[in-house]
């Protein structure tokens, strides 16, 4: 089978395939390497965690796109997020309030980034730049008036938040521990998929459960409901939707605060499931991966998924990974990745990117054998790395909306 | 007959211009109604007031007798009105479906009904003759399916009025034929069709009565069987048409332009532009007709000098200037009026004079030494303007200040003040006006009679025949036929460019439609392509 034929599988089998793949290779790695940390429990358990944020602001970003508004703000919508999570949290007595009033504040971050681009036509990088620095410069200002009247606030943070709590599937992943036992007989492969099941089932946090369920949401919404498709119009062609009655104005008003709510949410995730409480610049750039996972998922939510895990991956690992063994072993995995683009390119006759490919792959397995353990720098890197070699060795194949960015004017025809 | 359409007095004001001024005419139901008038005539915009796009300032719009007031297209639609826009209104990357359905989607328990839908299309397909499919994806459409697409997304709505805007301007001939069938359909089902064009035969074969518009007014409505194409032509510009028509040859033996075994690839290194050769002579004009997208483009590109060809070269006047850049080229002769004058033409917010310098921006008179001359630059705009006729106030105001004619000839003025020895002219008429037009051509003769040698690439085909020496046509990146335009007819050109008697001509020979010259162009078909055949080998 082909790669052509492979693509025009339904995804219900592609994905499992890719997937499979994927853990294939990490298995490899793991064997000749001689780590285990790779396809733990715990490890997965914690990049699931890392890629939320990512995973919720891409949708976000992919609701902002699809109606065709540029969405550099993600990142300062997502700081609104934090500090109302915390906020919300605090002031309500329970998270699940401080949820709801992030998703709130990032909305009214998305509702001002509406105004300024959908109604008064601003360019959509100037308006989304602006809130990125207004964001943090509120934040900062509302927590002086908020958080430093409270036990164990200040300025920059706030009083420590619970979590929404978590789960864990009884008897696969709990009591009898079915997965965990075949994790810990040590086979290769076997072990290393059961392992990463089991991160998937074992304490899952509610809002990671709820962040999964986004995605066939999203994608739901987007391509199977009026709603979607009117969204959809404003992002491909607005005039046409325009000639048929359609109000583009509030498509694009609609996509960008549900864009914002969302990208709100990935803040109080941080907020309430990674952090324990709201602490300034704790996005630490996020925002900004989100977009390229967007990116690197060509505009659709499962693709979105894909990129959140990719980039979240790393970081999760890091956090397990204190001697930096297993991060360098990744160094391995994207080497084996790009012979694999190698290989296609080569069998799509496309020479310059082989060459390209290859060249990169040598260099991941120089940097692989002159190391013994990783930089710290490492992890936080590979997001914008990865969506770089995407960029360049797939870029043709990535199609994002066509009116994305450009201006709309009613009855501009 | 009940009217289905009425307008009393429609009037609509642009600061500066009245656009619609007194508009009165209805449409009967069951008819074809032409509404024929100058680019600029106001057709657009009083098409616009009846689709509920904008609101007019004054006047009384009635849809089957009643009264109407519309402030969107969705109350139009809810008239029964729909509208086939000239610029297609398809999102390319939906389905034919999904583009058909919006705006009135179907819907069960939330989720969209693509089958509701679809059967609902087959119905609307199967009772006009419209077939298409509703999975495929715009983007893989010809130009005459997506306009089909256009269409049924208005009879899907229930509409039985159609306004259609210049439906034809991107059509083919044989397209044209195809959709006048469906029109003719259409009426036969019950259907009122508002049909505006600028093509007078088109008009007067297609529609029942024409309403002339000229700036802004109607002039009057006549029965289409009442009048010629010499009558209506009158009543739009209020005086004789000038035509396209060159009299004497004035082709020289000396080769000014020659392009030898051009071969240009795409992205997917696959040959846009196809192992073409021609040569031009010292006062010949070499028309290249074809449909846009069959390598056109990128011929030009090469031959400029903004596209590096894989293979071949191109000649100006015995040198090779293959490896010269467009600067070069530019200097050693080279004119050139491109396709689309927004998107290369004219810095549409700079004033006139620094449109004018450009291009010419490192010579004299535009610049001294390093430093733009600002006076120099005034004066030879100055030049421009009065020798050809650009209407405007004076060279400071910018281009966007004028009529899309006027922006032409200022383009056209600029390019051949140079005096080039060779011009190259890809739609120079391209959406101007009459007056304009006749302006344009007349410069380009002028210019042919003092000697220069100009490829013209142009849509319309009247205007290739009408002024070229020598018309090549090319199809998938290749000339396929070179054509006499004293022999050949826009219907036979429209065949090699569709490719379809490049298959045998069974086309051309079988069509009952033939009469005695038409058969003569049959025989020319099978010697342009033994040409073709000799050319290939």
């Amino acid at each position: 089978m082909n790669f052509a034929q492979f693509q025009k599988l339904p995804a219900y089998l592609r994905w499992p395939v890719l997937a499979f793949v994927g853990i294939l290779v990490l298995s490899i790695v793991q064997f000749f390497t001689d780590q285990q940390l790779l396809t733990s429990t715990t490890t997965i358990q914690t990049a699931l965690k890392w890629a939320m944020p990512i995973l919720i602001a891409g949708l976000g970003g992919l609701f902002a796109e699809r109606c065709g508004v540029v969405h550099i703000g993600l990142e300062g919508m997502m700081i609104l997020g934090t500090w109302c999570g915390a906020w919300g949290a605090l002031q309500f007595g329970s998270p699940w309030w401080g949820l709801v009033s992030g998703i709130v504040g990032g909305a009214l971050g998305g509702l001002l980034h509406a105004i300024a681009t959908v109604a008064f036509s601003v360019d959509h990088i100037v308006s989304g730049v602006a809130i990125n620095i207004l964001a943090p410069g509120t934040a900062r200002y509302l927590s002086e008036r908020v958080f430093t009247q409270m036990d164990g606030g200040s300025i920059s943070q706030s009083p420590r938040v619970e979590s929404l709590g978590d789960f864990t599937w009884p008897i696969l992943a709990k009591g009898p521990d079915l997965l965990g036992k075949v994790e810990r007989l040590d086979w290769f492969l076997i072990s290393d998929l059961f392992g990463v099941l089991r991160g998937l089932l074992f304490q899952m946090t509610y809002l990671t459960a709820i962040g999964l369920a986004l995605v066939p949401i999203s994608a739901f919404l987007l391509n199977k409901t009026k709603f979607g498709l009117r969204l959809r119009i404003a992002g491909e062609k607005p005039l046409a939707g325009e000639s048929l009655g359609i109000n583009i104005y509030r498509q694009k008003f609609l996509g960008v605060i549900i864009s914002g709510g969302l990208a709100g949410l990935a803040g109080s995730f941080i907020v309430l499931e990674l952090a324990g409480l709201y602490r300034q610049n704790q996005t630490t750039g996020r925002g900004f991966i989100a977009l390229a996972a967007l990116i690197f998922g060509n505009w659709k939510a499962r693709g979105v998924l894909t990129g959140a895990v990719l980039f979240g991956y790393p970081f999760g690992l890091s956090l397990r990974d204190l001697e930096g063994t297993a991060t360098r072993s990744l160094l391995l995995v994207i080497a084996i990745a790009l012979l694999a683009v190698v290989v296609w390119a080569l069998s799509e006759k496309n020479k310059a990117d082989a060459i390209l490919a290859g060249a990169v792959a040598a260099g991941s397995l120089l940097f692989f054998f002159g190391t013994e353990t990783a930089p710290k720098w490492l992890p936080g890197t590979m997001p914008y790395v990865l969506v770089l070699l995407v960029l360049v060795f797939a870029s043709q194949r990535l199609r994002m909306p066509a009116a994305v960015g450009l201006p709309y004017r009613k009855g501009g025809s | 007959m009940p009217t289905a359409i009425e307008l009393i007095g429609i009037t609509k004001r642009f600061p500066g211009v009245i656009a619609n001024d007194n508009i009165n005419f209805s449409v009967e139901e069951g008819e074809i109604h032409a509404i024929c008038g100058e680019n600029g005539a106001g057709k657009s915009t009083l098409m616009k007031i009846l689709y509920g796009m904008q609101p007019a300032d004054e006047g009384v719009m009635k849809v089957n007798g009643v009264e109407v007031n519309f402030s969107s297209p969705t109350d139009a639609i809810a008239a029964g009105i729909g509208m086939v826009h000239q610029h297609f209104m398809l999102a390319d990357q939906f389905t034919v479906i999904e583009n058909v359905i919006l705006g009135s989607e179907p819907t069960k328990h939330g989720v969209l009904d693509f089958d509701t839908a679809k059967a609902h299309l087959a119905n609307v397909g199967e009772s006009y003759g419209l077939t298409i499919d509703p999975d495929d994806f715009v983007t893989e459409l010809e130009v005459g399916e997506r306009q089909r697409v256009e269409i049924i997304k208005v009879l899907y709505r229930g509409a039985n009025i159609l306004i259609l805007d210049e439906p034809t301007a991107v059509l083919v001939p044989q397209e044209v034929e195809a959709l006048f069938d469906n029109l003719r359909e259409l009426k036969a089902a019950g259907s009122t069709i508002i049909f505006i064009d600028h093509k007078l035969q088109e008009v007067l074969e297609i529609s029942d009565r024409i309403t002339v518009i000229r700036r802004g007014k109607t002039i009057t409505t006549v029965n289409a069987a009442d009048v010629t194409a010499g009558d209506l032509a009158e009543l739009m510009v209020g005086e004789e048409l000038p035509s396209p028509e060159t009299t004497e040859s004035t082709v020289t033996d000396t080769v000014a332009l020659e392009v030898k075994n051009i071969t240009v690839l795409d992205e997917f290194h696959r040959p846009v532009v196809d192992d073409v050769s021609f040569s031009i002579h010292k006062g010949e004009v070499l028309g290249v007709a074809g449909i846009e997208g069959n390598g056109q483009g990128e011929l030009v590109d090469a031959i400029v000098g903004m596209e590096k060809p894989e293979s071949g070269s191109v000649w100006l006047s015995g040198k090779d200037v293959s490896s010269h850049s467009v600067r070069e080229r530019r200097d050693e002769g080279f004119g050139y009026v491109p396709k689309d004058r927004h998107e290369e033409g004219l810095l549409l917010t700079a004033p006139l004079w620094e449109n004018a310098a450009l291009g010419h921006q490192t010579k004299a008179p535009y610049s001294k030494g390093m430093w733009i001359d600002r006076k120099g630059s005034r004066d030879r705009t100055d030049e421009i303007r009065e020798r050809f006729d650009v209407r405007s106030p004076n060279a400071d105001v910018s281009a966007h200040a004028l009529s899309g004619g006027n922006q032409q000839k200022l383009i056209i003025g600029r390019e051949l003040i140079c005096d080039p020895k060779v011009m190259i002219l890809a739609h120079p008429t391209r959406g101007i006006d009459v007056g304009a037009q006749a302006a344009v051509w007349n410069e380009i003769r002028t210019a042919r009679a003092a000697g220069q040698a100009s490829m013209l690439i142009s849509a319309d085909l009247d205007e290739l025949i009408g002024l070229s020496d020598r018309i090549v046509v090319m199809f998938h990146g290749r000339l396929v036929a070179e054509l006499d335009p004293s022999e050949v007819t826009p219907r036979l050109l429209g065949s090699y460019m569709t490719g379809a008697a490049l298959q045998g001509g069974d086309e051309l020979q079988g069509g009952d439609e033939m009469d005695g010259s038409d058969e003569s162009a049959g025989e020319h078909t099978a010697s342009a392509m033994s040409e073709t055949a000799e050319g290939a080998q």
